[in-house]
């Protein structure tokens, strides 16, 4: 009886030595078990091959191969990535991830990112990554075209849009502890507002960093303005996505929140209203960039000059953005009008963004923190 | 005994090996071990080692700035989360208690319905729990507000206590529940026939028996307090643990030396309280060696005065707070705003399946290999050092219980620290994710496995020994089929655990292996919550279906077997 079970010991052999197996050689296995799954991206390519021809100021796509893996803000682009597969067979697996999360990963990677191209994120997680020697320089003509202050002087980041952050009111709440809406940032230190405002902590959330960063530039004593802010702040969201969702949820009257079709969509769901501040609008570029040392650079940056060089890919970029803001990046742009005036955008030295993130963020923190516990 | 209950072993096929010389199977039976070993060296000591070494790290050397600096700056949260992880120990263990004997004293359809709402609500997707809070409690909750007429704030640590506590609760309660039907009924019944009043016996007798499990369920929750760090991030509002400064220092500063520092610095507290924790154990350990039995305990609780009623209330308040909770869930992913009016849609659902479907089948297969090889991988285990009594074998389970007390986060990120170079590039590939599951559910999982080792009288082992079989004939024919109870319970905590894993897998998903618990990470920082929730429904309906179909199968064999 006994002698006939040897095979489920061989098998529990066979699993045992796998696992031991699988931590050994595993320099090819990250190859097979990733280019397995690129169902969703490849299914244009038959379909769009004839486009190249009609784009005179394409660039002729050089040899590329394989799969490029994408970490961008949103899942939803992946009809763009679609068009490039179209125009270039190669296969595009795209992961929707927060800036932060890239940027703590590829720090902990040491080195060997585990994928190749970075779309889409505030554009200070960017310079933080240059400055670290963790980003491929990628330069091309048509990057001559696009306005000088939203690129990296050596093609270490380029940007695709601009994040312009405003108001967020809830009418039902406004009504009911009746408060004037607030048409300027000054407005906001009204103490009418006290408990009522919320904010997304800067650290987290690149809009609502330019917020901070853009008012300490502009303002004269700008930190004496948020401190005074941070007597209204009810809290500190830990997501970029916290003043837009608990003001819909009625949990808080006024959010700065990032501005865009996603938050005009709102008006139509819930009782809500956006304010553009009248004395300015701090903004910040939308970084697009390739991981240095990546398995697929050369694909990665051929996407970049890719998207730059078409205006009917940034047209399309635009349209799955619900941003028009392309057009001040690359104002030659033909298609795309600009939804508002680019006078009411703050004036904002950029270089200052990288530079003096830390040492914002470290001045901002205790004012963060737990009032209850400060007093 | 054992031919009873060999046949039908999973993995059992038919084979001849008598051809094999003694000196070979002894040779296999010590690469297993040795297989055993260098995994647990490799796949958690490394790590932890990769991220201590990180913590170290100090611009041009090697220096404990760090934790100095951590000292002086997070005090106030590192006493956050010690009074939040002690208010959450005593009140979720008072939950338990109240849950567990609610549903272990109920009748009839009663009792069946509290085990499978504490079944249900086991399978805990990470965040969702805290959005349904706020819809519920928040300043203008459902029940807060609209119901009760309060506004009250609910963005404070008395919000991430509470909970911490209602989460925590199923796991402890169905782990009482198992005390409380093991009980010897006898002692209640000869209370009751020697004329003791219900609330004495409640008093004397059940709860004294109970004592050692209600320990454990202090310390386990004690330590999953300490890491979790989804609850105070979404609910917290300016209160801060030192979990969610952790999560801030990631995903804000990407500061990975100082978030490995706090890591550590977190350690301190969690080993204080495991080792506490196996010191009890080992004093209880005999408690699980009857056979349990599906009757209900004797013991009416609305007859058991003050104490009795407080612990039926409090059971009646938890599952009322559980059902509401998950019946929010499940109907938010079926509802979207119009002028402010809730209608129901199938939009978040047609967006699902256009974007995610590959990934919620990926979350589905990655689950049931987990499920198979860690289970196994903890039989044996537990097996070579409860048993074999091995040597180095305490250190060995001591290495093996660490995962259980980081905070998620951190082991991913040692993860990546420690597989992002060859020849140990794991870096991108589905065997990292794995991997990290199911290193990280081996604490628990051995847990299981030893106790139903247990329940394997030595005698057993040693008659197989006298007829001549060696040492892996052993494993064979006694100790793997010997634990199949522990393998279902093995595998549906695998499961589920891989299922809903939080902290790791934020730091391991590449494109091309997204996981439906990212997607679900991913749609709560992005605000999306019907996303949220639908995914979570989605997670729920399918660990429920999988171990479910498990449990089927296997009481079918059973029955087959028997007959």
């Amino acid at each position: 009886m006994k002698m006939k079970k040897l095979a489920s010991l061989a098998l529990a052999l066979a699993l045992g030595v796998s696992l031991v197996a699988c931590g050994g050689g595993n320099g090819a296995q990250s190859s097979v078990s990733s280019s397995g799954t690129g169902s969703q991206s490849g299914t244009g390519s038959q379909s769009g091959t004839g486009s190249q021809s009609q784009e005179p100021q394409e660039p002729a796509a050089p040899q590329l191969s394989g799969t490029m893996k994408v970490v961008a803000t949103n899942e939803t682009y992946v009809t763009l990535f679609d068009e490039f597969t179209a125009d270039t067979g190669v296969k595009v697996e795209l992961l929707s991830m927060s800036s932060g999360d890239v940027l703590s990963k590829l720090r902990a990677e040491g080195g060997t990112p585990s994928a190749d191209l970075w779309f889409g994120g505030g554009i200070d997680a960017f310079m933080s990554a240059k400055a670290d020697g963790l980003l491929e320089q990628v330069t091309f003509d048509a990057a001559a075209d696009l306005a000088d202050d939203f690129k990296d002087a050596e093609g270490y980041w380029y940007s695709k849009g601009l994040t312009i952050v405003g108001f967020l009111l809830n009418n039902t709440l406004m009504g009911e502890l009746s408060l004037e809406a607030p048409a300027t940032w000054d407005d906001l230190l009204d103490p009418s507002y006290k408990g009522e405002i919320i904010m997304s902590n800067p650290a987290i959330s690149g809009t609502n960093y330019a917020v901070v960063n853009a008012l300490l530039q502009t303002k004269e004593d700008g930190w004496s303005y948020f401190e005074a802010l941070n007597e209204n702040i009810a809290q500190y969201g830990r997501r970029g996505a916290d003043p837009m969702t608990k003001v819909t949820a009625d949990e808080f009257a006024i959010g700065i929140t990032y501005l865009d079709g996603t938050i005009d969509a709102l008006l139509d769901q819930y009782d809500v209203e956006i304010v553009y501040p009248s004395d300015g609008i701090p903004w910040i570029p939308d970084g697009v960039a390739v991981f240095k040392n990546a398995e697929n650079v050369e694909a990665a940056k051929y996407f970049v000059e890719w998207l730059f060089s078409s205006d009917e890919n940034l047209r399309l970029l635009a349209e799955i953005d619900q941003k028009t803001s392309v057009k001040i990046i690359k104002p030659n742009l033909e298609g795309i009008e600009l939804g508002y005036d680019p006078a009411i955008l703050m004036k904002e030295d950029l270089s200052l963004f990288g530079a003096q993130r830390a040492e914002i963020l470290e001045k901002f923190e205790p004012l963060m923190g737990d009032k209850a516990v400060n007093e | 005994m054992s031919k009873a209950a060999g046949p039908d072993f999973p993995l059992r096929k038919r084979a001849s090996h008598d051809a094999l010389f003694p000196a070979v199977r002894q040779l296999a039976d010590q690469l297993i071990l040795l297989a055993l070993l260098a995994s647990i060296c490799l796949f958690i000591l490394y790590p932890m080692v990769c991220i201590l070494w990180r913590s170290l790290q100090d611009g041009d050397g090697v220096s404990f700035a760090m934790y100095a600096h951590v000292w002086r700056k997070y005090r106030q949260s590192l006493y956050n989360s010690m009074l939040t992880a002690t208010c959450t120990a005593l009140l979720c263990t008072a939950f338990s208690v109240a849950a567990a004997l609610l549903t272990a004293t109920g009748k009839g359809w009663l009792r069946v319905l509290g085990m499978g709402l504490l079944l249900i609500t086991m399978v805990s997707p990470p965040f969702v729990s805290s959005l349904a809070y706020i819809q519920l409690y928040g300043r203008r909750g459902w029940i807060t507000y609209r119901v009760l007429g309060l506004s009250l704030d609910p963005y404070n640590c008395w919000g991430v206590i509470l909970m911490q506590s209602l989460s925590f609760v199923p796991v402890n309660a169905l782990f009482l529940m198992g005390m409380l039907t093991k009980m010897d009924q006898g002692s209640l019944l000869a209370a009751r026939d020697l004329g003791a009043r219900p609330k004495h016996i409640l008093r004397d007798v059940v709860l004294p028996l109970i004592r050692p499990g209600i320990l454990v369920c202090l310390l386990l929750s004690f330590v999953r307090s300490l890491a979790d760090f989804g609850t105070p991030v979404i609910i917290g509002g300016r209160f801060s643990t030192i979990a969610s400064d952790i999560y801030m220092q990631l995903m804000g500063f990407s500061d990975l030396e100082k978030a490995s520092a706090m890591n550590m610095t977190l350690l301190l507290p969690s080993v204080a309280a495991f080792f506490l924790y196996r010191y009890l154990m080992v004093k209880t350990g005999s408690t699980s060696g009857e056979r349990s039995q599906q009757r209900g305990l004797w013991l009416p609780l609305h007859r058991c005065g003050a104490l009795g009623g407080i612990l039926a209330g409090g059971g009646i308040f938890f599952f009322l707070v559980l059902v509401l909770q998950y019946i929010c869930i499940f109907a938010s992913g079926f509802i979207k705003r119009v002028k402010g009016v809730s209608v129901f849609t199938l939009d978040h659902l047609e967006r699902l399946m256009r974007y995610n479907a590959d990934t919620l089948v990926r979350s589905m297969v990655y689950a049931l290999i987990v499920a198979l090889a860690g289970t196994f991988f903890a039989m044996l285990f537990s097996y070579y050092v409860y048993r074999r009594k091995v040597r180095f074998g305490s250190f060995f389970d001591c290495l093996a219980t660490l995962p259980y007390m980081l905070p998620g986060t951190c082991f991913g990120i040692g993860y990546i620290l420690a597989f992002n170079h060859p020849p140990l590039k794991l870096t991108g590939t589905a065997l990292i994710v794995i991997a990290n599951m199911l290193f990280k559910q081996l604490p628990t999982t051995t847990k299981i496995c030893t106790a139903a080792l247990a329940q394997i009288p030595d005698a057993q082992e040693k008659a197989v020994r006298d007829l001549g079989g060696d040492k892996l004939t052993v494993i064979k024919d006694v100790i793997l089929p010997g634990m199949r109870p522990a393998f279902l319970s093995c595998f549906a905590y695998n499961f589920s655990s891989s299922m809903t894993t939080s902290g790791a897998v934020l730091f391991l998903i590449d494109p091309g292996n997204q996981l439906a618990v990212f997607r679900l990470f991913d749609a709560v920082n992005k605000g999306e919550y019907s996303m949220a929730a639908l995914i979570a429904t989605f997670i729920i309906l399918i660990v429920v279906v999988v171990e479910g179909l498990v449990y089927l199968l296997a009481s079918r064999k059973e029955k087959a077997h028997v007959s």
